[in-house]
Order: C-alpha cells, then sequence, then structure tokens
C-alpha cells in the first residue's frame, strides 16, 4: 500500500500512495497515466524523463516519488494546456522533431533555461542542454528552435 | 542459376507530370518543406510508443541471458524461479511449439538457446511474471548449469585451423567475391600503389526508445504490438515460433524511438519472445527491455579489417583495386549474407575502376551477433576507400576533390561489379556542390596557416554510394492501401513503420499530391499486418522510395477512377477534367465542378471501386554471385561529406567544426525530412568516427550505458552544417525519389579521418579516432 503523499500534478491537487523505492518516472507513467515522460536509460545519463519540480528541472527516473510529498510538479503533458507555448511552437516549424522519443524532456529543458535565461547564447543552449540526448535530429534544429524561441516574450516559456 | 525476370517501369518526374498535368513548379506537397504532421503529438508527450501503452492486466517477461561466451547448457533449473509468487511461467527451448529458430538468412540462431551458447547475453529462458519486480527475481532463481568451452574472440583468430569453432560447420559464415577485369594487369599500369589495412569497430544503435513489444491472445490468434521496422517479418517470425499460422497474427507497428537498423533485427526476436509467453500463459505480456540489455543483447555494426591495394595513373585514373574483407558477424550470422555483399559490392566506392579483385569473409566469433544498421555494411568499406582515395591523391599531387572527380562513376560508365548506370547518377554534381559550398580550393590552403601551437585545423572530403532496397536480384517489393471515404477524406494504409525518419508523411504527400487535396485529408493508419498488404521492411533506405511508389500506384488508380466519375457527373470528356484543390472541374468550364466530398459519395452510390492496392516492383536483373559481376542494386544514392576539423595536438582530441553534406536523392518529397536525416546520419557519423565503440573483456561487454558508450551531445555536433540536396530522379519510382537515410551517414567518418590527415600529416585507420589513437600516431609521426 506505500505511504499517501500528496502533490499538484499540472495545476491539479493529486494523491497517490507510494512505496519508499518507487521512482517518481514510475509513478507518473504507472500509476498517474502521463506516458510523456519517458525511460530512455533509468539511470541518469539521457535526460528523456525530464520534468519540473517546483520550476526546476529533475531527472525523474532519480527521484523518488516520496521526494515530490507537497510540491509542485509539470510534466510535458501539462505544458500546454491552453496553448502551445513558443517552445513547442518553434519546436514544430524548426522540424526539431524526428522519433520524438527525447522531445518531451528536451522541451522542459529548454522551458527551464528560457525562463531563467530569456537570451541565452548558442553556447549557453549548449551547455544547459548537454545532458539530453537525441540519436535522430543531431541537434541542429533543436538549438535552432530553441535560439529562435528565446528573445521572444518569454514569460510563458 | 534462376533466370530473373526483367522488368522496368516508367514512373519518374515526367510520367507524373504528364499524369497530373503539371509542372513540378505548379506541385503543392512534392518538393515541398511541410510541418510534421506526426509532430504536434510528440511536443505534446502524446504519442504512444509501445510501454506507453501497457494496461493493468499485462504480464512481465524477463529474459535469463548466458553468463558465458560460449558453453554448453547441461541443465537449466526453473523449479525455485516457479516459487515465487507472482511468477507465472518459465519458458525454455522446449517449450517453444513451432521452430526454435530465428536465424535470418542462416538458420543457426535459436530463439532460446538449448544446447549451447554463444555469446554473453545469449536468451535462454523468458521468465513470465503478474509484475516487473517478480519477474526480475525469477531471473536471479533460474539455475543453468553449464559446460563452459573455449571462446574465441578475435576474427582473425576464429580463422585459425585450431581455433575453438562458434558453429559446428566452422568459423566462416559466408564469402563473397568480385573478379573483374585483370588486377596484375591494373597495378602494371599503374604509376602509384597504395596498400594498407583498416579496422573499424563496433557500433551500437544507442537509440533511446529501447526494444518492447507486447502480445495479446486474441480469440484463436494472436496480436502483437512493438517497435519494428518491418511488421510482415515480425509476423514470419512468430509464425514460425509459434507454429501459428500468419493468418491468426496480427502485428501493430508502434512507433518507434529511433532505430537504425536494430530493431529490424531486434523487432521479430523480443515479438517472438513475448508471443510465446502469451501463447503460453494465455495472458497479455509485455516484453521490454532495459537499457543495459539492449547494449548487452542487441546487434551492432559489423566490426571491419580490411586490407585496401589500389593503384592509379599519374594522369589520377584508378586502374585496380585489390581488397580483402572480414567482417566480424559475432555468434550469428543475421544478416550478415547481406551486410557482406553490400560491401563487396560497394568496395570500390563511387568510381571507376576497370580491374578488380575483391575477397569478403564474414566470421564468427563468441561475441554479440552483428546485423543491420544504418549504411548495412558500407561505412566500413568507404573508411578505407576513401582513406585510399587521399593517399593515392597526396602521392599524385593532385587535389582530393579533383582527383575523385577524375574517377567518379557517371551515367555510362559501370561500377566495380561491371553494372551499367544509365540514370540518376548524381555523384559528379553532388561533390562539386559540396565542394563549392564548403569553399573547399580556398579552405584547404587556408587552414595550412593552422599549423602552429597545439591546435590546428584541417579539411577533408569523401564520397560514397548506397544501393537502394535489395541487392543482387533478390526480389523486392512494396504495397499500400488508399481508401477514399464516403466524406472524401483518405484512410492511407501502409506497414512502413514510423521510425521518426518520417516516410509515411512523405507517402501521404505522394497521395494527397496526386488526388490534388489537402495534406489534412489523408488519414496515416497505424501499421497493421491484418489490415495493410505487405509493403516489406523499413530497411535499405527503401521506405520512401518503394513504399511511396506502391502509395502512388494506389492513388492514381483511385485518380483515375475519379476523373472517370467526374467526367460523368460533369458531363466533360474525361481529358478535360481536372482534379484541384478538393475539387474536380471541367477545364472548358472551371464554373461545372464538384467537391472532393461529393466525388467520394457518388463514388459509392454509382458503384465505384472506393478503395486500391498500390504494388511497386522494383527492377531487377541479373547478378552473377560467382563472380560477384551484373545488376547489383536497381539503383544508388550518391553523397558526398566535407568537414573541418581541429585537432588538439596536446591531447589528440579532433573537434568537427564545420560540415558540409549533400546528397543526390532522385527527388526530394520533402526537402525538411531530407535534411533531418542527413543532420542526423552527420551526428551518427561523427559518434562512429571519434567516440563509439562497444569495448569488451573477455567477450563481455563492458560500457554497456550511455556514460562509458559515448554518442555526441549538443555540446559535440558541429556548430555549422549544411546540406546540399542534388536531385537526379529516377525514373521507375514516384516522382523519381530515392532514399537518404542510410547514405547520409557513410562518407563522414572517411571524411573526418581525411581531414585529420590534412590537419596533422598522420593517418589514422582505426575507427574510432580517440584521443589515445591520435596522440599516438602524432607521436609515431614524428619519429
Ligand atoms: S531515463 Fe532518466 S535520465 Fe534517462
Ligand atoms: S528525435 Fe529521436 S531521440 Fe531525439
Amino acid at each position: 500500500m506505500g505511504k499517501k503523499i500528496s502533490f499538484i500534478l499540472n495545476g491539479v491537487k493529486r494523491e497517490v500512495y507510494v512505496e519508499p523505492n518507487e521512482l517518481l518516472l514510475n509513478v507518473l507513467r504507472e500509476k498517474m497515466g502521463l506516458t510523456g515522460t519517458k525511460y530512455g536509460c533509468g539511470i541518469g545519463e539521457c535526460g528523456a524523463c525530464t520534468v519540473l519540480l517546483n520550476g526546476n528541472p529533475v531527472l525523474s527516473c532519480l527521484t523518488l516519488a516520496m521526494d515530490v510529498d507537497g510540491k509542485e510538479l509539470v510534466t510535458i503533458e501539462g505544458l500546454a494546456q491552453e496553448e502551445l507555448q513558443i517552445i513547442q511552437r518553434t519546436f514544430l516549424e524548426e522540424g526539431a522533431v524526428q522519433c520524438g522519443f527525447c522531445t518531451p524532456g528536451i522541451i522542459i529543458m529548454a522551458k527551464s533555461l528560457l525562463k531563467n535565461k530569456t537570451n541565452p547564447t548558442e553556447e549557453e543552449i549548449r551547455e544547459y542542454l548537454k545532458g539530453n540526448l537525441c540519436r535522430c535530429t543531431g541537434y541542429v534544429n533543436i538549438v535552432k528552435s530553441i535560439k529562435r524561441a528565446a528573445g521572444k516574450a518569454c514569460k510563458k516559456c | 542459376m534462376t533466370e530473373t525476370r526483367e522488368v522496368t517501369a516508367e514512373r519518374g518526374p515526367f510520367f507524373f507530370k504528364r499524369e497530373l498535368g503539371k509542372e513540378e513548379g505548379e506541385y503543392k506537397l512534392v518538393g515541398r518543406e511541410i510541418e510534421r504532421p506526426d509532430a504536434f503529438s510528440k511536443i505534446m508527450g502524446l504519442t504512444k510508443f509501445t510501454a506507453d501503452r501497457l494496461t493493468e492486466d499485462v504480464c512481465f517477461g524477463k529474459i535469463v541471458r548466458s553468463k558465458y561466451p560460449h558453453a554448453l547448457i547441461k541443465r537449466v533449473i526453473v523449479d525455485e524461479a516457479l516459487q515465487i509468487k507472482g511468477v507465472l511461467a518459465v519458458i525454455t527451448a522446449k517449450d517453444v511449439p513451432g521452430e526454435n529458430q530465428i536465424g535470418y538468412a542462416i538458420p543457426d540462431q535459436p530463439l532460446l538457446a538449448d544446447k549451447k551458447v554463444r555469446y554473453i547475453g545469449e536468451p535462454i529462458a523468458i521468465v513470465v511474471a503478474e509484475n516487473e519486480y517478480a519477474a526480475e527475481k525469477g531471473v536471479e532463481a533460474v539455475k543453468v548449469e553449464y559446460d563452459p568451452l573455449p571462446a574465441v574472440f578475435d576474427p582473425l583468430e576464429a580463422l585459425k585451423p585450431e581455433a575453438p569453432k562458434v558453429h559446428e560447420k566452422g568459423n566462416v559464415a559466408l564469402t563473397t567475391i568480385i573478379r573483374k577485369g585483370d588486377v596484375e594487369k591494373g597495378f602494371k599500369e599503374a604509376d602509384v600503389v597504395v596498400e594498407n589495412i583498416y579496422y573499424t569497430q563496433r557500433q551500437e544503435h544507442a537509440y533511446l526508445e529501447p526494444e518492447a513489444a507486447i502480445a495479446y491472445p486474441e480469440g484463436d490468434g494472436i496480436r502483437v504490438v512493438l517497435c519494428t521496422q518491418s511488421p510482415f517479418l515480425v509476423r514470419e517470425f512468430v509464425s514460425r515460433v509459434t507454429g501459428y499460422s500468419q493468418s491468426k497474427i496480427k502485428v501493430i507497428g508502434a512507433p518507434a524511438g529511433g532505430a537504425f537498423g536494430g530493431k529490424d533485427d531486434m523487432g521479430p526476436m523480443v515479438a517472438s519472445k513475448a508471443a510465446l509467453a502469451a501463447i503460453i500463459t494465455k495472458k497479455p505480456v509485455a516484453i521490454i527491455l532495459d537499457k543495459e540489455e539492449t547494449f548487452v543483447a542487441s546487434n551492432k555494426r559489423h566490426p571491419a579489417i580490411i586490407r585496401y591495394k589500389s593503384g592509379a595513373t599519374k594522369d589520377g585514373k584508378l586502374t585496380a583495386v585489390e581488397i580483402e574483407i572480414i567482417y566480424e558477424t559475432g555468434a550469428y550470422a543475421n544478416r550478415s549474407p547481406f551486410v557482406l555483399w553490400r560491401a563487396t559490392v560497394h568496395s570500390a566506392g563511387p568510381y571507376v575502376v576497370p580491374n578488380a579483385k575483391v575477397d569478403g569473409k564474414s566470421v564468427y566469433t563468441n561475441k554479440v551477433f552483428s546485423g543491420s544498421f544504418r549504411g548495412f555494411g558500407d561505412p566500413q568499406i568507404h573508411f578505407a576507400a576513401e582513406q585510399q582515395m587521399d593517399e593515392l591523391a597526396e602521392k599524385l599531387g593532385i587535389d582530393p576533390v579533383e582527383f575523385r572527380l577524375r574517377n567518379v562513376l557517371k551515367e555510362g560508365t559501370r561500377t566495380v561489379c561491371n553494372q551499367l548506370l544509365e540514370e540518376s547518377v548524381g555523384m559528379e554534381e553532388t561533390l562539386k556542390k559540396v565542394a563549392e559550398a564548403a569553399n573547399w580550393k580556398k579552405k584547404r590552403e587556408e587552414l595550412k596557416k593552422y599549423r602552429k601551437g597545439s591546435k590546428v585545423r584541417g579539411i577533408g572530403v569523401a564520397c560514397a554510394y548506397h544501393g537502394i532496397s535489395t541487392s543482387r536480384g533478390v526480389p523486392d517489393w512494396s504495397a499500400a492501401a488508399v481508401l477514399l471515404n464516403e466524406d472524401g477524406t483518405i484512410t492511407y494504409r501502409s506497414t512502413i513503420t514510423r521510425l521518426g525518419q518520417g516516410s509515411l508523411i512523405g507517402h501521404a504527400k505522394i497521395v494527397a499530391e496526386i488526388l490534388d487535396i489537402p495534406l489534412e485529408w489523408v488519414h496515416i493508419e497505424e501499421p497493421d499486418t491484418s489490415a495493410s498488404p505487405n509493403a516489406r521492411p523499413t530497411h535499405g533506405s527503401r521506405g520512401l522510395m518503394t513504399g511511396g511508389t506502391a502509395a502512388a500506384d494506389a492513388a492514381l488508380k483511385l485518380r483515375r477512377t475519379l476523373i472517370k466519375l467526374a467526367s460523368e457527373l460533369l458531363n466533360c470528356d474525361e481529358k478535360n477534367v481536372k482534379l484541384e484543390n478538393g475539387k474536380a472541374f471541367c477545364a472548358l468550364d472551371p464554373s461545372n465542378k464538384i467537391e472532393f466530398s461529393e466525388l467520394a459519395k457518388e463514388t459509392y452510390q454509382r458503384g465505384y471501386q472506393p478503395a486500391y492496392y498500390g504494388f511497386y516492383f522494383v527492377p531487377r536483373r541479373y547478378f552473377d554471385p560467382e563472380t560477384g559481376l551484373g545488376v547489383a542494386y536497381c539503383v544508388y544514392t550518391y553523397i558526398a561529406n566535407i568537414v573541418e576539423v581541429e585537432v588538439d595536438k596536446e591531447t589528440g582530441e579532433v573537434k568537427v567544426l564545420e560540415a558540409y553534406t549533400g546528397a543526390d536523392v532522385g527527388k526530394a518529397i520533402d526537402p525538411g525530412l531530407i535534411e533531418g536525416q542527413m543532420q542526423g546520419a552527420l551526428a551518427q557519423g561523427i559518434g562512429y568516427a571519434i567516440s563509439e565503440e562497444v569495448a569488451f573483456n573477455d567477450g563481455k561487454i563492458i560500457n554497456p550505458n550511455y556514460t562509458d558508450y559515448i554518442i555526441p551531445t549538443v555540446k559535440d555536433v558541429p556548430r555549422k552544417v549544411k546540406v546540399v540536396i542534388i536531385e537526379k530522379p529516377y525514373s521507375s519510382t514516384a516522382f523519381g525519389a530515392k532514399g537518404v537515410a542510410e547514405a547520409a551517414l557513410i562518407p563522414t567518418a572517411p571524411a573526418i579521418a581525411n581531414a585529420v590527415a590534412h590537419a596533422t600529416g598522420v593517418r589514422v585507420r582505426n575507427l574510432p579516432l580517440t584521443k589515445e589513437k591520435v596522440c599516438f600516431k602524432l607521436k609515431e609521426g614524428k619519429k
């Protein structure tokens, strides 16, 4: 049965029972039905499982579910509930998506970057994203998308 | 030897212009870049990959794997595992109802090892449990008793007579050959001769999504959902293993989180295990590999040892090549017959070589099996061929681009297999355009200034070609289905799969272009063997070329029906009926028109056929495997890379600063998708060239994760990447399209090696160009 935790998930208060050793990634995917957050490696190497915890990116495969008790969590599904965010728009326009497996994690990271820094340089973008692997795109259009999203009215990024 | 039927078809750009009554510039979708229709659900996190489809009732299968590289299996003891709460079954070879055989071309590979294991990580048993945790516990509890055998890990060792035999027949899985002209004479005519040995490594696909399959027992049949490159191949294997007839097996191709060939080979293997588990337990069963398993047990790019001798005259003409190729296939042959033949028939590179002697061997060792990987045997051989070209050029004092241009294949010339190239040969133009984009001549001179200090720069070039579809007259075809719904929308079906490359988007564009309707009206169904004809595999860069041509065939049939119907409805001669922007009208009086939805309704009301299958049979001709001469592939894609590198002479680090990649793609159905493929291939090629290598210790992989197996991050790719698209249409396919996804990777590693040589004056003939190797070479060079 485990312990009951409660947290805000994509703007909605949720409660769930978790085991002490249960990982946030599994809770999101299996108990919350939010499969947009991906298992790419399970050991913190690829970034596909990135979510925002109290506004900061964390790797959900390395985060214990217990630790989100009382906190606020945003997953890719929660990012654009009303309208598409600029970063998602530019991803579409620049063709930054191929298989799409890395995409949720990278969009979450990009959003977090642009929140902290409205106009990052290309090297700052690359530095920030270096933990997110993509095997399909060669990153060319991903970097292009983020560059284009940067500088725009990014309160909503 | 069987005589093969000669099949030619006229479908290229002229055919389509005539058929659609349009100039190319008037096309609305073909040739234009669009926003990918599948991207929206991906950026929203809504796309359902295989592992995203788990439901409460699905059980888990986990695999018991060999701990020895080579051993006899004495006993598999399962009792203890069966005691674990939640464990439903432990399946071993003896439980396989059909054939325990999943060899692709040579029947040498069991689904579950029974008598013997041949590599560490080989599947021995499947533990099925109600939950993942119990399945994992079960795997730990299965005891396998082994009788270890001496193992062989090196292909050259494996070729020695006293080597342990991986398979009873010996360690040579197969051989290939080309005998063309007279090489002795050819080398006599040469003014310079260069001979070297090249080594290439095992590369891991390292796609982000691990292999996964879910099998559901359904009625008297079974449904399997998985990430695969070929749903019909999966069906064939599931049928073979389970004994179920193919008609009772339904395979759904879920979107894959990257595939690159790996999921072509792994799909049938994972699916067969899940299907077996589902049949035996009568429950839905998922098999999802974890990342380490993917690294340890999935097929890899063949490591190669290539001895390469080539000669040229002082006016810069190649006279002969003599090549010995050894491709290590690991424990099983898998796709080796196709990979090795592909390497063999491309072994001279995209050049005219009058005399050739080529001998290929595929060799077994006690390591994980090799197999399909983007480029499929061509990256290795071009790594050798393209460095040879540079060395010859250097000896002759000719610029490397110029030297290549003097030898490139053109229309009317013959390949190393003596295949006459009749059309769609864009090597010369591609190389010229890429050199122009890179400002080659100027850069090549200018960079010589960067020779002082510890960081030096150089620029290098490499070309490649890559045959599309299957080789050597092996029959290949594709199929598709187009259904006109009563509201005027189209249901499109194909079993070409979604790997991120976007082939099906290309198909949909072709269908929409032919019917002249908005792309949104074409709905792409999930690939499903029970609902679609066999489009054959999504490999060999054939997904768009063959699958798209089948789509065009179906759409053209529907188009002709609609024109006939519109002629009747509009009282207008068929030749004056135009389909445009979702309407049909009479050219003589454009106000005399009918909406597409109306046309659709009338199709049914008036008894016209609303659905069509489309087929495409790839042109093929005679190839003689005894001499290696004949038509190896129906058509080739040509590609060139130019890269600028910086080499740190202190650390040996190689950085690619700029890259120019160009390809002759026949016709770009979507330039955006092509660019995406070429940019991605470039990054994978850079990884192959510089950092990626599966490492072993006594047959055990010691870097089965992204920390130790290093693929390029966003920081490791060049800041400037320029893609050049050349179009030399092919007359047999829809709008003249060829494939590009694989070809793009092939010249990257040799271009980098050539650039490093330009920068440093030393040549590394051993992939990857790690810091250690470069440093070592630099020191050696100084001596
Ligand atoms: S799955 Fe969490 S970092 Fe890879
Ligand atoms: S798009 Fe496939 S991993 Fe990034």
